[in-house]
């Protein structure tokens, strides 16, 4: 902006500046608009209209192991979902799967946020080693999970062992194979709550801690009366990353169990990709996916409507 | 920039553009399943090519399971992708194919020529989907050896067979040992698994285009398997066994009988394996009392509907499912024939002797139920094999389960 003034003030006063640099002299709000105006369209490209798409295909019966063309069959899809079990069988995994893991993810999180946060000589093996679980692919978390905890040849069996405990086959058992999803998701996704918290607690000036010294007050109260509190807006925002991947938990169970014993872990996510990929059925997948898409706002709505009343 | 300069440029780059199509080759690129010897396939490529001058054929493998390579190619498919020229496909595949009309048909051509279980897996409503690559089916493998030393005949019933794995177990004491091995993992292999004693007491699934579900049926053979994993004859985590896992137990001495396809005795003889040398294979056993039924594996060549070169593609094909092929790859990469007379050529019998018996295998094996949507059949299979294996649902309900969902998907 300083340097378009202090042009425009350098030329001479008869010449009015060229035809060309007119959009500079824009109001603010069409100035405004024209900036935005690259990212809106990228965003309506890639997120607004294939929500619409998938929205309007759920309203067709639309298979292509059928060999014919889609048909608009308006709610049919919906009420068939009603109907079925494993929609409802999934639906109930995946919400269970959230109110194990974000509550879990968060209390992992904050004491591996605090822990990173004490005052160390040496940082960095600290923060690496929170860097890594959650640079990680999910697949492969998966995958490393699946051998641990497999009954035969896993490390988990290995050390109940070696503890005087039977070894338990994790993925014959539902509850079982259930757990040790919920353990790997945790393992995998606290420490990305805890790098946001971290940068929280950073923010948290020392001398709060220094004036509630001098107050008497102990650890314990400087935690719950200083740290937890101004740590609110990070956790907030931790949380509502962490419940929306939550809700669309697909890579772990699916390179875990594949959904076993049964259909016992299979989440909404996994139902949806196999109805559209494998069993391509697109209109059924589309209408499932709009479920999930529904899940996901309102939970977010949830959250914002959260933070607005705080403030 | 200089114009003079540009203009130049831009005059050889379009007279290189014009030349180059006269001296460019028809680049095919091949979809080859990875388990099923894409290394042997490119030598048959390169005789092509040596052959052909002006094509030039191009290998792509991925994922390791069938149900893998069938999502990555359901997504190429969908989309239109003419990437790929021609596709390996499982035999239970070109009905679905078909219905999408994603392969090119093969009008005219004359059938007879192959196993007549393959011209009916690659017909669909008259027309010629796929032409068969090779053919499979299910064996019973077993520790020759052991055998010898108890006195034991190679099983003809799943009962004797139970009856020896006990033998052998109270005379071999080795924990490590089980008895069978089976695919009880949610894959592909545990609808054969469900399917081989369901077939034995005479049984169809479907018949023409309607379910046959017999719901006794399926609870003996459920409750077969069970029983199996109850009595100690195969292992607790049965559930978690897949085909490899099957093949690598069996190939490190761990197992005394094993249930796999035929691409597994390559390994059992081979320099890795422990049992090479000691291994037989036969008919899988019938339920007391039925027939001996094997589950009909094998793959097909398909030509996509999108490929950009279908005349070059459709000629490769022709290649590939020829006798000559045929014999090459069972002598070199042993994968059963799709032609009788080859099971009887002496350069085939040489490298794999067993495959003379083979034959009558893979002329009496069962196909898996032939349709679109066949991979939603597969999944009601599977998973309720796996849930009764775990313990999860008892083989009553399992049969009834895959009944009620059945009934949905075949209506």
């Amino acid at each position: 902006m300083t340097n378009t003034s202090t042009l425009i003030a350098a030329r001479p006063a008869d010449r009015g500046p060229p035809a060309w640099t007119r959009w500079l002299d824009l109001g603010d709000r069409a100035l405004a608009v024209v900036l935005l105006a690259p990212a809106a369209i990228l965003l309506a490209l890639i997120i607004v209209y294939p929500v619409l798409r998938l929205g309007y295909t759920s309203f067709f019966s639309l298979s292509l192991t059928s060999g014919l063309p889609g048909e608009f069959v308006g709610l049919e899809n919906y009420s068939l979902m009603l109907e079925d079990p494993v929609f409802w069988e999934t639906t109930w995994n995946t919400v269970l799967i959230t109110l194990i893991t974000v509550p879990g993810a968060l209390l992992a999180g904050l004491a591996l946020a605090l822990l990173a946060n004490l005052p160390f000589g040496v940082q960095w093996p600290v923060r690496l080693s929170l860097l890594i679980p959650w640079a990680l692919p999910l697949s492969f978390a998966g995958l490393i999970f699946a051998w641990f905890f497999h009954s035969e040849y896993g490390v988990v069996n290995d050390v109940l062992n070696r503890m005087g405990f039977e070894g338990i086959i994790w993925f014959n058992s539902p509850n079982w194979a259930f757990a040790a999803i919920c353990l790997t998701i945790i393992w995998k996704t606290s420490s990305f709550m805890a790098l946001i918290i971290l940068a929280g607690l950073q923010t948290i000036p020392r001398s709060l801690y220094e004036a509630a010294d001098v107050d008497g007050a102990g650890r314990i109260r400087q935690f719950f009366e200083i740290t937890l509190p101004l740590l609110k807006p990070s956790i907030v925002v931790a949380l509502i990353f962490r419940t929306i991947t939550a809700l669309q938990t697909f890579d772990i169970p699916y390179m875990m169990t594949g959904g076993g014993p049964g259909t016992s872990t299979a989440t909404l996510a996994m139902y949806i990709h196999q109805n559209t990929v494998s069993f391509l059925d697109l209109g059924y997948g589309s209408a499932l996916a709009v479920v999930m898409f529904a899940l996901s706002m309102c939970v977010t709505a949830v959250y914002l409507r959260a933070i607005r009343t705080k403030e | 920039m200089n114009i003079r300069f540009m203009a130049a440029a831009l005059a050889a780059a379009s007279m290189l553009g014009s030349i180059t199509p006269a001296f460019a080759d028809t680049e095919l690129k091949i979809f080859v399943s990875s388990q099923h010897q894409p290394d042997v396939w490119r030598k048959v490529l390169d005789k092509y090519e040596a052959a052909n001058p002006g094509v030039k054929v191009a290998i792509e493998t991925g994922g390791n399971t069938s149900e893998a390579q069938a999502q990555y190619l359901n997504t190429v498919m969908s989309a239109k992708d003419p990437n790929l020229d021609i596709l390996m496909l499982d035999v239970i595949r070109p009905a679905q194919y078909a219905a999408a009309g994603w392969t090119s048909s093969f009008e005219g051509k004359d059938m007879s020529v192959y196993l007549p279980a393959y011209v009916e897996a690659n017909t669909v409503d008259g027309k010629i989907v796929a032409l068969p690559a090779f053919a499979d089916a299910m064996f019973l493998y077993y520790r020759k050896d052991l055998l010898d030393k108890y006195g034991i005949a190679p099983p003809k019933t799943w009962e004797e067979l139970a009856a020896a794995t006990k033998k052998i177990a109270e005379g071999e004491k080795n924990p490590e040992l089980q008895g069978l091995s089976f695919q009880g993992k949610a894959i592909e292999g545990a609808v054969c698994t469900f399917l081989l004693p369901y077939w034995s007491q005479g049984k169809n699934l479907v018949e023409n285009g309607k379910l046959t579900f017999d719901h006794d049926a399926a609870v003996t053979a459920l409750k077969l398997w069970k029983d199996f994993v109850d009595t100690g004859v195969a292992k607790k985590n049965i559930a978690e066994v897949a085909t490899d896992d099957t093949r690598k137990e069996f190939q490190a001495g761990s197992a005394a009988f094993a249930v796999n396809w035929s691409y597994a005795w390559t390994h059992f003889q081979g320099a890795e394996s422990v049992v090479a040398g000691k291994v037989g294979v036969t008919r899988l056993p019938a339920l007391g009392g039925g027939e001996q039924a094997s589950c009909l594996g094998g793959w097909e060549w398909g030509v996509s509907a999108y490929s950009t070169h279908q005349e070059e593609a459709k000629k490769l094909v022709e290649y590939l499912t020829s006798e000559d092929v045929s014999v090459f790859m069972a002598a070199n990469g042993s994968l059963l024939p799709t032609y009788a007379a080859a099971y009887k050529n002496s350069e085939v019998l040489k490298a794999v002797p067993w495959f003379a018996d083979a034959l009558q295998v893979v002329e009496t094996a069962k196909s898996r139920p032939v349709t679109p949507r066949y991979n939603e059949v597969s999944e009601v299979i599977r998973t309720t094999v796996n849930a009764v294996l775990a313990g999860v649902t008892t083989p009553e309900d399992g049969a009834s389960q895959i009944e009620a969902r059945l009934k949905r998907i075949l209506r």
